[in-house]
C-alpha cells in the first residue's frame, strides 16, 4: 500500500463510481398501487411537526411533512404499510398503517442521547461513542464578541485550554487540547469545517511586536451549528496525521429537506471599555525615585533646580497621561441574516454578515464580512451531491502591540516616562526616551491587512444499498493575504529611511481529495457491524510576494512605486500528504461495544522509507446500564465504561524539507553576485512524531437524564517529538531537524451537567467542567531557552513552558538589596542559580454555566477560571527598575514600596540600577500567580411569544444584554491573566505590552421570520 | 451529468502514483556538487563573503567597542551591559551569535576550499579557480585570526561539515596553534591571489595588510613594519584622505583611504546604523558615545576632523554618526590605510626609531587636522600616544578592547579587575552542545 497505492485506490474509486452510475441508470419507475395521506403532531401540543421524515419499510422511498405537518405519496406497495418516521428531536415511530389519511404523533424524546456526532468520517449515535468527545452547540455562545469562534469556546470543553493572549479581536489565541506533545511541531488542535481541513496558521508576516492574527477569524461563528471536539486518540485516530493535538470538528448550519424557507437575523452592538489599566506614577513621584537612585549611586540628583543645571525639582514635574490617550471606549457591531428552507430534494442554506470590532488600543480594528452558501441537492432515491462554501473578507487595522518593534503603540503610551512632555521646547510633537510620540503614532499609524478567504467543498454521496454508502469530497482552503504598511518621516520607522512602505501578499493553498465507503448494518436485534474504508489526498501550497519602498518625495505618496529605493522577495513553499485509512466497529446489543481503526499517512517531509506512519487505535465501551443487574435501578438511565488506546501522529509546524541536505540561495548575495551557501545537513531519517494516547472514561445519565456526566482519565505519551536539536557552532551550522523528544501529559476531565428545576415557568440548568494536566518532558537531551532574555526554558523532568528565573527570597531590611536562593551554593548568584519555577500550565481549568429561564425570561451566567498556572509580570520589569532607567522608561506605582532606608520590609529592592543584583534580568520577582475567575458572560434575554407578537410576521423574536467580563478575581497585578505577549507557541505566560481582553456591554436582537 | 461526477476521479486517477509525494524545494537545492562551474565557484564564494558580513555587521565590531571605554548603552537587555561592564557572562547572546557566525563562515569557506583543492573538472578556469582559492583561504585565516582575539585558542576545522557528526566533539587547539592556522591560510592565500587592488575582495595586498595586522598582534616588529610598508607605499592606490571624515561621510563607500571593507548596499543591508542612529532616524541609539568619548570628540585640541563621528539629535542628545545611511549601505570598515600607518608607528616605537614612528603618527594626526606630535625619545609616551590615536581614529570600529588587551593594558585602562575577563568565555550554549569544548580559566560554568 505504498506508492502505487494511490494509482490503485483511484482506480477503485473510479470502478465504484461507475457501478455506480450504472445501478442509477437501471433504475425503474415504481407501479403505482396505493397511496397514502396523513400528517404528524407532536403529542403533548398537538402542534404540526415539520420536516419530519415517512418512511416505507423496505424501501428506500421517504418523505417530509410540510409546515403543517402532512405528507402524502404514492407507492407500489399495498395496505397496510409499515411506516418508520422520524424527527430531530422526537423518539422515532415504527407503526403499521391500516389505511389512509393517519394522523401519527411523536412523543419528545426527554434525552439527548440520541444525538448522533461525527466522528473520524462516520456518524455515531452519542450512546455508542466510545471516544472522548465534546459537542459544543454554538447557539449558546455566538454572541459572545470576540473576533473568532474558538475564543467562544473557552471554559465550555472540559480539557480545551483557551487563553485569549491579547484583547485585540482577531488576534491568535493559545488553544491547546490535554496539554501539549511537542517542542518544535505544531501545538495547536486540526480544525476541521465541513470536511475541509483549515490551514489555522497565520500568514502573518509584518512585526506586531510578536502578536499573529488569527486564521480562524475568518469564519462567521452565526454560521456555526455546533462544534465537536476530539480527544482522545479512538476519536481522532482517523485523523491521523493531524490528530495528535486534538481535532476540532465544526459543522455550519445547512438547510433541511422539506422545510419551507425561514429567515434567521442576529443583531448586536455593544461598547467595551478595559477594566483597569496600568498605575504609573506621576511627574513628581517619578522625578522622586530617580532622585533617589542617583543619591543611592552617589551621584548629583538630575531633578534639581535648572537655576543649577538640573530638570526642575520634582514637585515642578507636571504628569502627561498617555494611556488615556491611547485607550477608547471601543465599538463592537455584528449583524448577520441567513435564509433557509428546502424542498423534498433540495436543502440550502444562504447566509451575509458582517461584523466590527474596535480594539480598546487605538487604531486597532478588525472587521469581518462572510458569504456562506450551503446545499444538498438528492438527484435521486440513491445519490446526493451538495457543497459548502464560505467567503469572506477580514480587514484589519493593525498596531504594534507586543514586544520590541518601532512603532509600538503601548511603548509610546506606557513605556514612556509620565513627567515628560509631548512637546519640546519649540513646541514640536517630539517622541521621548526612544519611543514614537503617540500622538504622532496614532495619527499617521497606517498598517493593515485584508485577508480573502475561501473555505469550501463539493461532495457526492451514493447510497450503493441501505446498508452501503459511498462518498467522495474535494475542498479547497483559500487565504489571500494581503499586507501593507507605511510609516512616514514623522514616525521613527519611517524617518530613517524617509519614508518606508511594504507590502506583501501571502497565499495559501490547502486542497483535500477524499474518498470513503461506508457499511453499517444491522445483522439481527443483537449485532450490528459498521466499517468504513477511506483515502485522502492532499497538498498544501504556499507563496509570498514582498516588496519595500525606502525614500518618498512627500508622505502623500506612498506607494511602492514611488519609493527611491525598491526591494522584492519571494518565498513558496509545499507539502503532500496521502492516507489510507479504514476501521471496524462491532456492538453486542448496544451493551458492548468495540472499535478498530488504523490509517497510514505518508508526508512528502519525509524522505522514502521514512515517510509512512501507521495510527491504529482501538476502543471499547461497556454500557453496563444495559445489564439486568442494573435494569431495576429507577434513578439510572445510562451508564457506560470506556477505553480507548491508540497512535497518532505529527508532523506539522517543521520545515517541508526539513529532513534534506540544502544549500540554499536566498540572501546570499555579495556586491551583487548572487552567493550560494550550505544551509541545512540531511536528517535521512527524520519521521512522524508519534503519541500514545489511553483514556478510560465514564459516562452516566441519572435522574430521568435530569443528570448527566462525563469522567475522562488519560495519558498521553509523545516519543520521537519533532526537535530543532543544536548542533555545535564548529559545525557551521546550528541546528538540525530530529526526533529526540519525548512528553507526557496526563490528566483528567470531569463535566457535569445539571436540569436542577424544571417547571412549566422556571427551569434551571447548570453545566460545570474541571480538567487537570500534568506535563512533563521525558527526554530533552540539552536544555532549550526561549525568549530574548531566556524566561522560558524547557528542560527534561519539568513541563513544557517552564520559566527560568532567580528566586528572590526576600529584600535584607538592613541594605535594601534583594536575596536570591544560592542554588548552587558558591556564595555567587551567576545563571548556574536560575531555577524553574513554575510554568505556564494551570493546575486545574474550566467553567461553570447556569442558565435560568422564568415564563419569557432567560437569564444565563457564564464563569471560567483556571488555578495555579504561572505569569512573567515583564511590564514590571521594566516599570520598576527604580529610577535606574531615568527618562528611558516609566516607573510603575509599585515601585513605590522600594526600600528607602534600615528597617523597612518590602519585596522592592534598594534602587541601585538596571542589570546588577537588585533589578536583575530574569528575576523571579516578577513572576506572579496567575490563577483568576472570570466572569464572562452575563446575559438577560426576553423572548416573545405568538400571542406578543401579534400580527408581526415573525415565528421568533428575542432581545437581550449580555455583559461580557464583568470582573475578574485575581492576584495577579498585571491587567489580565490571559495576557501573552508573544503568539509563538514557546513563549506563552510573558506579559509585556499587551491589552487587556475589554468588559463589554450589548443589546442585542435574535429573530426568525 | 456523469461525465461530471467522473471528472473529479479522472484527477486522482491521473495523479502519478509514484511521484505524489515528491516536492522539491525552490528557493534551496537538496544534494552534492554543487559546486562544479566558474558561475557556481562565484556564487560559492559570494556565499563566504556573505558569512563574514554577517558576524562583522554588528556582533564581532560591538565584542570591539562596547568592551572598550567609547560607547554607553541606553538599553534594557543585560547582554550588552556586561561588554561596557567587562563582565562578560558565558550566556550572552552576542558572544554566542558571534562565535556560530564565524563558524558559519569558516564552514562556508571550507566547502570551497574543499571542492577547489580535489577539483579536477575543466569547468573552472585556473585563474578563476587560484582565486576563488585564495579568498576562502584568507576568509578563513581573518575568521581564525577573529577567534583567537576574542577567546584565545579554539577548535580547529578545515573540512567542511557534510552530515551530522561531522566536527563534533573537536578540542580547542592552544594559541599559538591557532595563530598558526591564521598565518598558514594568508601564506596560501597569498600565493594564490592576484596583486590587484580591490576594495571590497581579498587580493594578495589585503593579505599583506591582514598579516600587518597578524604581526603586531605577534609582535613580530619587523615584518608587521615591512607588510605595513608595502600598503603604505603603493600610493597610486592607497592613501589617508583629507580631512577624515571624507572616508565615510556623504554616502562614499570604498574610497582610496579603504584597504578592506565589506559590501552593503539596499539590496544586502547592514543593519548596524539601527543601534546607532536617534530615533529621529528610524535608529534606536541604544549605542551612544560615551560622556568620555563625547568630551575628546567635543574639544577642538582632541576632535579635529573627528568631531564629524558624532551629532545631536532634536533632544540635544547625542549619537554616533559612523553609521548613517539609511538604505542601510554603511559598509564596515575592516582594514584602513590608517591603520597600517599605526601599525607601522607602532613597530617603529618598539624597534625604538621613534621619529619614524611620530612620523607616521603625524600623519594620521595632519588629516584628522589635529597638531602634530612632536619628536621624543620616550618609547612609553610614542606608544601612549599610538594608543589614544587608535582609540579616536577608529572609535567606532572593531579595535579599542583588542588594543589594549593585545598592549597589556586593558585592566589599567579599563579598569578590569580580573585578569581571566581578558578572554570571554566560551559561549555557554557550545559547552553544552559539545562537551569536548573547555571553558576559559575561572569562568563559572
Amino acid at each position: 500500500m505504498r506508492y502505487c497505492g494511490v494509482f490503485r485506490y483511484s482506480l477503485s474509486v473510479f470502478l465504484i463510481w461507475a457501478s455506480v452510475i450504472t445501478v442509477w441508470a437501471q433504475e425503474t419507475k415504481p407501479i403505482i398501487n396505493a397511496s397514502l395521506v396523513g400528517s404528524v403532531i407532536d403529542a403533548t401540543t398537538k402542534d404540526p411537526i415539520e420536516g419530519a421524515t415517512v418512511q416505507l419499510e423496505a424501501v428506500t422511498h421517504s418523505v417530509k411533512t410540510d409546515r403543517n405537518g402532512r405528507f402524502s405519496f404514492v407507492t407500489g406497495q399495498k395496505l397496510p404499510f409499515r411506516l418508520t418516521v422520524t424527527s430531530v428531536g422526537y423518539r422515532t415511530q415504527n407503526l403499521v398503517i391500516e389505511k389512509s389519511s393517519t394522523v401519527i404523533e411523536l412523543n419528545r424524546s426527554t434525552e439527548d442521547l440520541d444525538e448522533v456526532v461525527v466522528v473520524g468520517y462516520t456518524t455515531i449515535a452519542k450512546k455508542n461513542l466510545i471516544g472522548a468527545v465534546d459537542r459544543v452547540s454554538q447557539q449558546a455562545v455566538k454572541d459572545i464578541p470576540t473576533g473568532s469562534f474558538d475564543a467562544q469556546l473557552q471554559g465550555k470543553v472540559a480539557g480545551m485550554q483557551v487563553a485569549a493572549s491579547t484583547g485585540i479581536p482577531g488576534e491568535a489565541l493559545h488553544v491547546r487540547l490535554r496539554g501539549a506533545t511537542s517542542i518544535n511541531a505544531d501545538n495547536n488542535p486540526l480544525y476541521v469545517i465541513d470536511g475541509v481541513f483549515l490551514n489555522s496558521e497565520s500568514l502573518q508576516t509584518i512585526n506586531t511586536g510578536g502578536k499573529a492574527t488569527s486564521p480562524i477569524a475568518d469564519l462567521s461563528p452565526s454560521d456555526i451549528e455546533y462544534v465537536e471536539v476530539l480527544k482522545d486518540a479512538e476519536a481522532t485516530a482517523l485523523y491521523g496525521s493531524r490528530g495528535a493535538n486534538g481535532v476540532i470538528l465544526i459543522t455550519t448550519k445547512r438547510g433541511k429537506n422539506s422545510q419551507s424557507a425561514k429567515i434567521d437575523v442576529n443583531l448586536y452592538s455593544g461598547r467595551g471599555k478595559a477594566a483597569k489599566l496600568w498605575e504609573l506614577t506621576t511627574g513628581p513621584e517619578h522625578a522622586e525615585l530617580v532622585n533617589e537612585y542617583f543619591r543611592n549611586i552617589g551621584q548629583a540628583e538630575p531633578f534639581r533646580p535648572v537655576a543649577d543645571g538640573g530638570r526642575g525639582l520634582p514637585s515642578e514635574q507636571q504628569t502627561y497621561d498617555r494611556l488615556a490617550e491611547a485607550f477608547r471606549t471601543a465599538g463592537v457591531h455584528n449583524v448577520d441574516l441567513s435564509v433557509y428552507g428546502g424542498s423534498e430534494n433540495t436543502a440550502y442554506y444562504l447566509s451575509a454578515g458582517y461584523n466590527k470590532q474596535e480594539s480598546i488600543l487605538k487604531p486597532i480594528s478588525f472587521d469581518r464580512a462572510n458569504f456562506r452558501f450551503n446545499l444538498d441537492q438528492k438527484v435521486n432515491n440513491n445519490l446526493k451531491i451538495g457543497s459548502s462554501n464560505g467567503i469572506s473578507r477580514t480587514g484589519r487595522n493593525q498596531g504594534r502591540a507586543g514586544d520590541g518593534p518601532q512603532g509600538g503603540i503601548l511603548q509610546a503610551a506606557l513605556h514612556t516616562p509620565t513627567y515628560l512632555s509631548p512637546y519640546n521646547e519649540e513646541g514640536v510633537l517630539v517622541g521621548r526616551a526612544g519611543f514614537d510620540n503617540l500622538t504622532l503614532l496614532l495619527d499617521n499609524y497606517d498598517v493593515g491587512s485584508t485577508s480573502l478567504r475561501y473555505i469550501g467543498n463539493v461532495y457526492g454521496e451514493y447510497q450503493i444499498t441501505p446498508a452501503l454508502k459511498f462518498r467522495s469530497t474535494f475542498s479547497v482552503d483559500y487565504n489571500n493575504y494581503n499586507e501593507h504598511e507605511y510609516w512616514n518621516k514623522l514616525l521613527i520607522a519611517g524617518s530613517g529611511a524617509n519614508g518606508l512602505a511594504t507590502s506583501a501578499i501571502s497565499q495559501s493553498t490547502t486542497w483535500i481529495n477524499e474518498q470513503t465507503l461506508t457499511y453499517r448494518k444491522r445483522l439481527d436485534a443483537r449485532h450490528t457491524i459498521g466499517a468504513l474504508l477511506g483515502n485522502t489526498l492532499q497538498g498544501s501550497y504556499f507563496s509570498l510576494t514582498s516588496a519595500e519602498g525606502r525614500g518618498f518625495a512627500t508622505d502623500d505618496f506612498t506607494l511602492i512605486n514611488t519609493a527611491a529605493t525598491t526591494t522584492s522577495n519571494q518565498d513558496w513553499d509545499q507539502y503532500k500528504l496521502a492516507s489510507f485509512f479504514g476501521r471496524v466497529d462491532y456492538a453486542f446489543e448496544d451493551k458492548y461495544l468495540l472499535d478498530f481503526s488504523l490509517r497510514a499517512d505518508g508526508s512528502s517531509k519525509f524522505n522514502k522509507g521514512y515517510q509512512w506512519g501507521y495510527f491504529p487505535a482501538i476502543g471499547v465501551a461497556w454500557r453496563l446500564s444495559k445489564e439486568s443487574f442494573l435494569q431495576d435501578v429507577a434513578f439510572l438511565d445510562d451508564l457506560k465504561l470506556k477505553t480507548s488506546y491508540g497512535l497518532t501522529g505529527n508532523q506539522n509546524g517543521i520545515n517541508s524539507f526539513a529532513s534534506r541536505q540544502l544549500w540554499s540561495g536566498v540572501g546570499s548575495s555579495y556586491r551583487g553576485v548572487a552567493g550560494i551557501f550550505p544551509e541545512q545537513l540531511a536528517n535521512q531519517e527524520l519521521s512522524w512524531e508519534t503519541t500514545s494516547q489511553f483514556n478510560l472514561g465514564l459516562d452516566a445519565a441519572l435522574l430521568n437524564n435530569r443528570l448527566t456526566t462525563s469522567l475522562n482519565y488519560y495519558y498521553k505519551y509523545t516519543t520521537d517529538g519533532l526537535l530543532t536539536e543544536v548542533l555545535p557552532g564548529t559545525t557551521g551550522f546550528s541546528s538540525f531537524t530530529n526526533n529526540a523528544v519525548e512528553i507526557s501529559n496526563k490528566g483528567f476531565e470531569l463535566s457535569i451537567s445539571s436540569l436542577n428545576i424544571n417547571s412549566d415557568v422556571f427551569s434551571w440548568n447548570t453545566s460545570f467542567n474541571i480538567a487537570r494536566n500534568i506535563n512533563n518532558i521525558e527526554k530533552l537531551e540539552t536544555p532549550q531557552n526561549y525568549g530574548s532574555r531566556d524566561l522560558i526554558q524547557f528542560r527534561e523532568g519539568f513541563p513544557m513552558y517552564s520559566f527560568w528565573v532567580y528566586n528572590q527570597l526576600y529584600v535584607d531590611p538592613q541594605t535594601g538589596d534583594a536575596v536570591y536562593e544560592d542554588v548552587d551554593g558558591n556564595g555567587r548568584i551567576t545563571t548556574d542559580d536560575r531555577q524553574i519555577l513554575g510554568s505556564i500550565w494551570p493546575d486545574y481549568f474550566g467553567g461553570l454555566s447556569n442558565d435560568f429561564s422564568y415564563k419569557n425570561f432567560d437569564l444565563s451566567t457564564f464563569f471560567t477560571f483556571s488555578v495555579g498556572n504561572k505569569i512573567y509580570n515583564h511590564n514590571r520589569f521594566f516599570g520598576e527598575a527604580g529610577g535606574a532607567r531615568d527618562a528611558a522608561r516609566i516607573i510603575f506605582k509599585s515601585n513605590l514600596d522600594r526600600w528607602q532606608q534600615p528597617g523597612d520590609i518590602t519585596d522592592v529592592p534598594r534602587s541601585d540600577g538596571v542589570n546588577n543584583n537588585n533589578y536583575k534580568d530574569g528575576g523571579g520577582r516578577w513572576l506572579e500567580d496567575g490563577s483568576y475567575l472570570r466572569f464572562r458572560t452575563l446575559s438577560l434575554g426576553y423572548n416573545f411569544t405568538a400571542k406578543n407578537l401579534g400580527k408581526l410576521p415573525l415565528s421568533k423574536l428575542r432581545i437581550y444584554a449580555q455583559a461580557t467580563n464583568l470582573f475578574t478575581i485575581t492576584k495577579y497585578t498585571g491587567l489580565d491573566p490571559e495576557s501573552a505577549a508573544n503568539s509563538a507557541a514557546n513563549q506563552q505566560g510573558i506579559d509585556l505590552g499587551t491589552p487587556p481582553q475589554p468588559r463589554s456591554f450589548q443589546l442585542g436582537v435574535n429573530l426568525t421570520l | 451529468m456523469r461525465t461530471k461526477f467522473l471528472y473529479l476521479f479522472y484527477i486522482v486517477l491521473f495523479t502519478s502514483c509514484s511521484s505524489f509525494l515528491e516536492v522539491d524545494p525552490k528557493s534551496s537545492i537538496s544534494g552534492e556538487g554543487i559546486i562544479k562551474d566558474e558561475t557556481s565557484a562565484n556564487a560559492a564564494i559570494s556565499g563566504v563573503y556573505d558569512a563574514l558580513r554577517s558576524y562583522y555587521s554588528v556582533d564581532y565590531q560591538s565584542i570591539a567597542y562596547l568592551s572598550g571605554d567609547n560607547v554607553q548603552w541606553t538599553g534594557s537587555q543585560s547582554q550588552v551591559q556586561e561588554f561596557i561592564n567587562n563582565i562578560v557572562n558565558p550566556e550572552n547572546s552576542t558572544i554566542a551569535s558571534t562565535w556560530n557566525g564565524i563558524y558559519t563562515t569558516i564552514n562556508r569557506a571550507n566547502n570551497v576550499i574543499n571542492t577547489l583543492d580535489n577539483y579536477e573538472g575543466d569547468g573552472i578556469p585556473a585563474a578563476v579557480k587560484d582565486n576563488v582559492l585564495g579568498q576562502a583561504y584568507a576568509i578563513r585565516g581573518l575568521a581564525y585570526f577573529d577567534l583567537v582575539r576574542v577567546w584565545g585558542g579554539v577548535p580547529l576545522i578545515t573540512e567542511p561539515t557534510e552530515k551530522v557528526g561531522d566536527n563534533i566533539g573537536i578540542e580547542r587547539s592552544t594559541v599559538e596553534q591557532t595563530y598558526q592556522q591564521v598565518i598558514d591560510d594568508l601564506n596560501l592565500a597569498e600565493d594564490l591571489l592576484p596583486s590587484a587592488t580591490d576594495r571590497f575582495a581579498f587580493t594578495k595586498k589585503t593579505v599583506w595588510a591582514l598579516k600587518a595586522r597578524y604581526h603586531l598582534y605577534q609582535k613580530n616588529w619587523e615584518e608587521a613594519r615591512d607588510y605595513a610598508k608595502l600598503l603604505i607605499d603603493d600610493q597610486s592606490n592607497y592613501e589617508l584622505i583629507a580631512p577624515y571624515y571624507s572616508f565615510f561621510k556623504n554616502n562614499v563607500t570604498g574610497t582610496r583611504e579603504s584597504v578592506f571593507e565589506l559590501f552593503y548596499s539596499a539590496n544586502e543591508a547592514n543593519p548596524h546604523r539601527a543601534q546607532w542612529q536617534p530615533q529621529t532616524n528610524g535608529g534606536t541609539r541604544q549605542w551612544a558615545p560615551s560622556e568620555e568619548l563625547i568630551a575628546l570628540l567635543t574639544n577642538a585640541s582632541t576632535a579635529g576632523a573627528r568631531s564629524q563621528l558624532i551629532a545631536r539629535d532634536n533632544q540635544n542628545r547625542w549619537y554616533g554618526d559612523l553609521y548613517y545611511r539609511s538604505t542601510g549601505a554603511d559598509p564596515t570598515y575592516v582594514i584602513r590605510i590608517a591603520e597600517l600607518y599605526l601599525i607601522r608607528a607602532e613597530a617603529y616605537a618598539e624597534l625604538e626609531e621613534y621619529d619614524l614612528a611620530v612620523d607616521d603618527l603625524n600623519s594620521v594626526r595632519e588629516r584628522a587636522l589635529l597638531v602634530g606630535r612632536s619628536y621624543t625619545t620616550s618609547k612609553t609616551d610614542v606608544l601612549l600616544w599610538i594608543e589614544d590615536e587608535r582609540r579616536l581614529e577608529f572609535a567606532f570600529e572593531a579595535h579599542r578592547w583588542f588594543d589594549l588587551v593585545r598592549t597589556g593594558r586593558a585592566q589599567q585602562v579599563l579598569g578590569v579587575t580580573e585578569s581571566f575577563r581578558l578572554l570571554l568565555p566560551i559561549p555557554y550554549s557550545q559547552i553544552l552542545a559539545d562537551p569536548a569544548l573547555k571553558q576559559n580559566p575561572n569562568y563559572s560554568s
